[in-house]
Formats: C-alpha cells, sequence, structure tokens
C-alpha cells in the first residue's frame, strides 16, 4: 500500500502537521498520549471536518483540500477500531460483526464467509449471541477489531485497541493482532493478495515493536522520526519518549525444549539460546521474547558464580546518552535485532564501554517476558 | 361525558402526534449542532413552559385574528381555526412542545456521538445512521417525551380556553368540563371527571414507569443473555 499524507490540522494546544508516504503494510504511530495520534486517525477516517491538506490510500483520494475533495466517512472504506471499542449497545455480537457488512458485499465479498472466517480467527463463535454489555473488556475490543474487517475495508485504522486493557490482557491479546496481521492479510475484499493495510496507534514501544513493518513518531504534532521500529526506537530523542512505561527489547524467538519449570528458547538462526521460566508454547512454537532494557547487566569479563541463568556474548554497536541515562546497543548476532541496555551516565567511563567492545549481557529467566506468537 | 373524554383524547393525540416529528428533529439539532441562532430558538421553544398559559393563548389568538399576521386579512382566507376543535389542537401543541424537545434533546445528548462516528466509518450515510443507530438506541426517551406530552396535552386549560373557548360538545374538553362543573356547582360531574383524568394519569405514570431501567428492549436482551451465560 501506499499511504501518503500531507495533513495540517489545528488542536487543542498545537497543529498537527504531517507529511510522509505510509508504506507498511503495518504502519505504527507512536508518541506519548496528547500526541496528536488519535487526531491524525480520525483526521484519515473522515472524522475530523477540519484538517486540511492530502490523504491518498493509492489510487483512492480521500482528501484534496486544493481541489475540494472530501470524502465523507462513509465512502473512505476504512475500519476503524478506536480505543473503548464503541459497539453498538443495541445490537448483539453477530449483529455488531455485520453492522458494516453492506461494504463487503458492495466489494463482492461473501459477507457470511468472511464473518465466519473473522470469528474464527478472533474467537468469536461463542460469544455470537451475546450483548456488549455482557462482554469483558478484551471481548470487546476483539469485537470490536472483528466489526472493522468484516466491513472489508481497504485500510484499518486501530486507534490504541489494546490501551484499555489492563497489562496481562494487552499481552495476551498481542497475538491476536498479530495473527490478524497474517491471516487475514490477503483474504479480504479489493486487496484479496495483499496484506491488509494498517494504521496502528501506540504508545507502547513493545506493541510497536512486535506489530510493525514502520513506525511514524509524533511529538506536539510533528513527525520526529520515521523509519524501521526497532532502529527508530533506540534513537535517543525517541527513547526518550518510551522511557515512561519503560522499554522492552522485543525479539522473535522459537521455544527449543522445556527443562523442568524453565524453558529454552532458540534465537534466530545461530544457535543462540535463552533460558526463561516455562513458556506455555510447546517446542517449535514461534513465540516474541520481551526484555526490559533496565533488567539487563553488563559484565565485561564472563562473570561466573551468579544466580543470573543467562551470560550471552554481544558486541556494542552504539553508546549513546538519552535524559541522563546512557543507551548501549549491543548485537547479539547479525539475524537478531540489536538490544537495548540502560546503563547510568558515568558506567560507560568506569568500564571502558565503548562501540566494538565485546561484552557480557547477564540477563535473568525472570527478567524475559513472554507474549505468545503463532505456530510456525 | 364520553363525549368529552373522546374529544380530550382526541385534541390530545393530534397534538402529540403534530409535535413528535419537529421535536425530534429540532431536539437532534439542538443536541448534536452549533449554529447561529440556537439559543434564540431554544429559549423561544422553551417560552410556554415559563409563560401562563393564558398570555400564550391570548398570543395565538393575536397571531390568528381577522387582522393578525396569520389572519385572513394577510393570509387571504381564513384559516377557521378559533374556537374549534382544530384551535385546541393547537394550544395543547404549543403548550407541550417545549417539554417534549427538551426530553428528547436530553435523550439525544445521553447517546455518544462517537456511536454515530463509529457508524460513518462502517458504510452509514448521515440519515441511515440517524434512523439504524440513534432511533433505536433513544427509543426509551421517545415514548418518555411522547407519554410526557400527551399528558400535558391532556391537561391544558389556559390557551385552549382562550382559543378555542369553552363550548360544550365542540371544544370542551375535560380540563375545562370539570372547571365549568365546578364553576356552576355541579359536583357530581366533576368528581365523575376528576377520577377520569385520574384514571388516565395513573395508565400514563404505569406506562412510564415500566420504561424503567431493565425492561426495554436492549436491557431486557441484556438481562437474557446475562442469565444463559451463568
Amino acid at each position: 500500500m501506499k499511504l501518503r499524507l500531507d495533513l495540517r490540522m489545528a488542536l487543542d494546544r498545537f497543529d498537527l502537521q504531517v507529511d510522509l508516504a505510509a508504506l507498511g503494510p503495518v504502519t505504527g504511530i507512536f508518541g506519548r498520549s496528547g500526541a496528536g495520534k488519535s487526531s491524525l486517525l480520525e483526521a484519515v477516517a473522515g472524522l475530523r471536518p477540519s484538517a486540511r491538506g492530502l490523504i491518498r490510500l493509492d489510487d483512492i483520494t480521500f482528501l484534496d483540500s486544493t481541489c475540494g475533495i472530501c470524502l465523507p466517512p462513509e465512502q473512505r472504506s476504512v475500519g476503524y477500531v478506536p480505543q473503548h471499542g464503541l459497539l453498538f449497545p443495541h445490537l448483539d455480537v453477530r449483529g455488531n460483526l455485520l453492522s458494516g457488512s453492506r461494504r463487503a458485499r458492495q466489494a463482492g465479498v461473501d459477507h457470511e464467509d468472511l464473518l465466519s472466517h473473522v470469528a474464527s480467527v478472533l474467537e468469536l463463535a461463542p460469544l455470537l449471541s451475546r450483548y456488549p454489555a455482557t462482554l469483558s473488556g478484551g471481548e470487546r475490543q476483539r469485537v470490536a477489531l472483528g466489526r472493522a474487517l468484516c466491513s472489508a475495508p481497504d485500510l484499518l485504522l486501530l486507534d490504541e485497541p489494546l490501551s484499555a486493557l489492563d497489562l496481562p490482557l494487552r499481552r495476551r491479546l498481542l497475538p491476536v493482532l498479530q495473527k490478524v496481521c497474517e491471516e487475514l492479510a490477503g483474504s479480504i475484499g479489493r486487496l484479496a493478495g495483499h496484506p491488509i493495510p494498517m494504521l496502528f496507534v501506540s504508545h507502547d514501544p513493545t506493541e510497536v515493536q512486535a506489530l510493525c513493518d514502520e513506525i511514524v513518531v509524533l511529538r506536539d504534532g510533528d513527525v520526529i522520526a520515521h523509519g524501521e521500529p526497532r532502529r527508530v526506537l533506540r534513537d535517543p530523542k525517541v527513547y526518550a519518549l518510551a522511557g515512561e512505561d519503560g522499554f522492552e527489547n522485543v525479539i522473535p524467538a522459537r521455544v527449543s525444549h522445556h527443562a523442568g519449570g524453565t524453558s529454552v528458547l532458540a534465537l534466530g538462526r545461530s544457535g543462540l539460546e535463552l533460558k526463561t521460566f516455562r513458556a506455555a508454547q510447546e517446542p517449535g512454537e514461534s513465540l516474541y521474547l520481551a526484555i526490559p532494557s533496565n533488567e539487563i547487566l553488563i559484565a565485561t569479563e564472563r562473570p561466573s558464580g551468579i544466580s543470573a541463568r543467562n551470560v550471552l556474548v554481544a558486541s556494542i554497536t552504539r553508546v549513546e546518552n538519552v535524559d541522563g541515562r546512557c543507551l548501549i546497543s549491543a548485537l547479539l548476532a547479525d539475524d537478531l535485532p540489536e538490544l537495548a541496555v540502560e546503563v547510568t551516565e558515568v558506567t560507560p567511563d568506569e568500564l571502558g564501554l565503548d562501540a566494538g567492545l565485546q561484552i557480557y549481557l547477564v540477563i535473568k529467566a525472570a527478567s524475559c517476558r513472554i507474549y505468545g506468537g503463532t505456530r510456525s | 361525558m364520553l363525549e368529552i373524554l373522546l374529544l380530550t383524547l382526541q385534541v390530545a393525540s393530534l397534538a402529540t402526534v403534530g409535535v413528535l416529528v419537529p421535536s425530534v428533529v429540532l431536539g437532534y439539532a439542538l443536541a448534536r449542532f452549533e449554529f447561529p441562532g440556537k439559543r434564540l430558538i431554544s429559549a423561544v421553544v422553551g417560552l410556554p413552559l415559563v409563560l401562563p398559559p393564558t398570555a400564550v393563548g391570548f398570543l395565538l389568538l393575536r397571531l390568528l385574528a381577522v387582522d393578525g399576521p396569520l389572519g385572513r386579512h394577510t393570509l387571504g382566507l381564513d384559516l377557521g381555526i378559533l374556537l374549534t376543535w382544530k384551535a385546541a389542537v393547537l394550544a395543547a401543541a404549543v403548550m407541550s412542545l417545549p417539554l417534549v424537545v427538551r426530553t428528547v434533546r436530553v435523550t439525544f445528548e445521553s447517546i455518544d456521538p462517537q456511536l454515530e462516528h463509529m457508524a460513518r466509518t462502517l458504510g452509514y450515510g448521515p440519515v441511515e445512521t440517524f434512523l439504524r443507530i440513534v432511533l433505536p438506541l433513544s427509543v426509551r426517551g421517545l415514548v418518555a417525551a411522547t407519554i410526557l406530552g400527551f399528558t400535558r396535552a391532556v391537561g391544558e386549560f389556559g390557551a385552549t380556553v382562550t382559543i378555542a373557548g369553552n363550548i360544550p360538545g365542540r371544544t370542551q374538553t375535560l380540563a375545562s368540563a370539570i372547571f365549568s362543573a365546578q364553576q356552576v356547582g355541579d359536583h357530581r360531574t366533576a368528581h365523575l371527571l376528576m377520577i377520569v383524568a385520574l384514571l388516565l394519569g395513573l395508565v400514563a405514570i404505569w406506562v412510564a414507569e415500566s420504561l424503567g431501567p431493565g425492561t426495554a428492549l436492549g436491557n431486557s436482551q441484556q438481562a437474557r443473555s446475562r442469565r444463559t451465560e451463568s
């Protein structure tokens, strides 16, 4: 896909000013709350009449102020999933899922087929006759996502779909979103054969690393970075934004085997292994491993006699200062993303840490969080 | 007696039906949109609520008088409203309009406008959004507004006697008949009419109460699915 945005819009505290071309298929819009992320999404959906400029998805122009084009929301063919689901309270889950199906029919999609496919991927079948008031927060968000998908949209707009949920639930739903990206990609509507393009608003670095192909970082209405998620997130000015909630390194991994209360995960193709507390996944299944940047220790010599289960050899690629802290980027293997390690400002000088140096990363099994993945 | 009751019900029903559609349009506009003159319109519509009904009646009388803005001299034809049952309907409608508009407006304001945005992104135009999302969600409030408007119309007296008079068999409604009976000392008739009014009021309150929480459409369905869940 190619989503071309050149937007200006006055918000309460600042002006939103965005000029970019998103290639996706999954583009994250990242930034602190109040940075203008949701307003940007609403402008794309057509819910912000004050937006001026240009919005073009592939060859369809949603908005072009210079020639007075402004498609109303109902003609934009977007699937919008807001933070709080906004299910229709007078319709049951099935009614909600079918509420946008006319567009699917007009696009020549068999909407019953699509409904059963979406219901199976999102595990909604047992909920179909329930009413929104009786659903839990996680169920509501799944239905809201399902409703958007059942309308066979050309573009999915997800506005922090997981943020209203508590952290454990968020982590459980993350793989559901991955599944949507992977399994539903290419089976819907006009875009059959291509992945469904998605704008995914989030302030959670873990989510965007796990889901997005590229991210756009907003601060006070301006784009301050745009690119590959892991690289952008380690940019000092972006890293500072993630600081509040902490930053987790997200690495794709696969369960190698279980051993008692621990699991051994294989990282990448280089034979690197990492021990964690026992994962729920079966050997052979893939998952995402998340390690907080401030829970990794650095040693310049191989430590011994310590309780930490993992000591991995890595080489430093960058040393940067961020907000009075020091951010060290370290590479475990060429086919793995760099890890960010946070230390104090004075640590690099004391230990003589510098780019190119070989170091040992000490990681406790308890510091490794596992987010379910999909079967490979 | 039956004649009075039937005329009263006919006048109140027609007034309510006539008021409902403009109230829904006006209530929705006031609840959702900002437009020039919004406060003025809101104030004018609300006036009958705070004015003495006889003052409203007199105002209508001046409007419809032969030389008034809606009279024979201005329009070139006689609307033939004054001192007929049509005048009673007009008086009841004008007097119940503010109550109905207010209730409808509050009902619409209680619906999250984001739900309407959501519907738009799912492919519904503005009118379809109103019909498929807003109306079903406001059924209870609209029924409540209708009952309120109807009972207000049944009880209308001041404006009605001013423009429709109190002519037995032609424009005498329950409210004006009770007044007449009491004035001439016919307490038996006054009692009887009072009991009829009481029964009418009780039915209206009973219907309104049965619309309370947990009984309207959406909620009863939700309660049912909650039961099947447990």
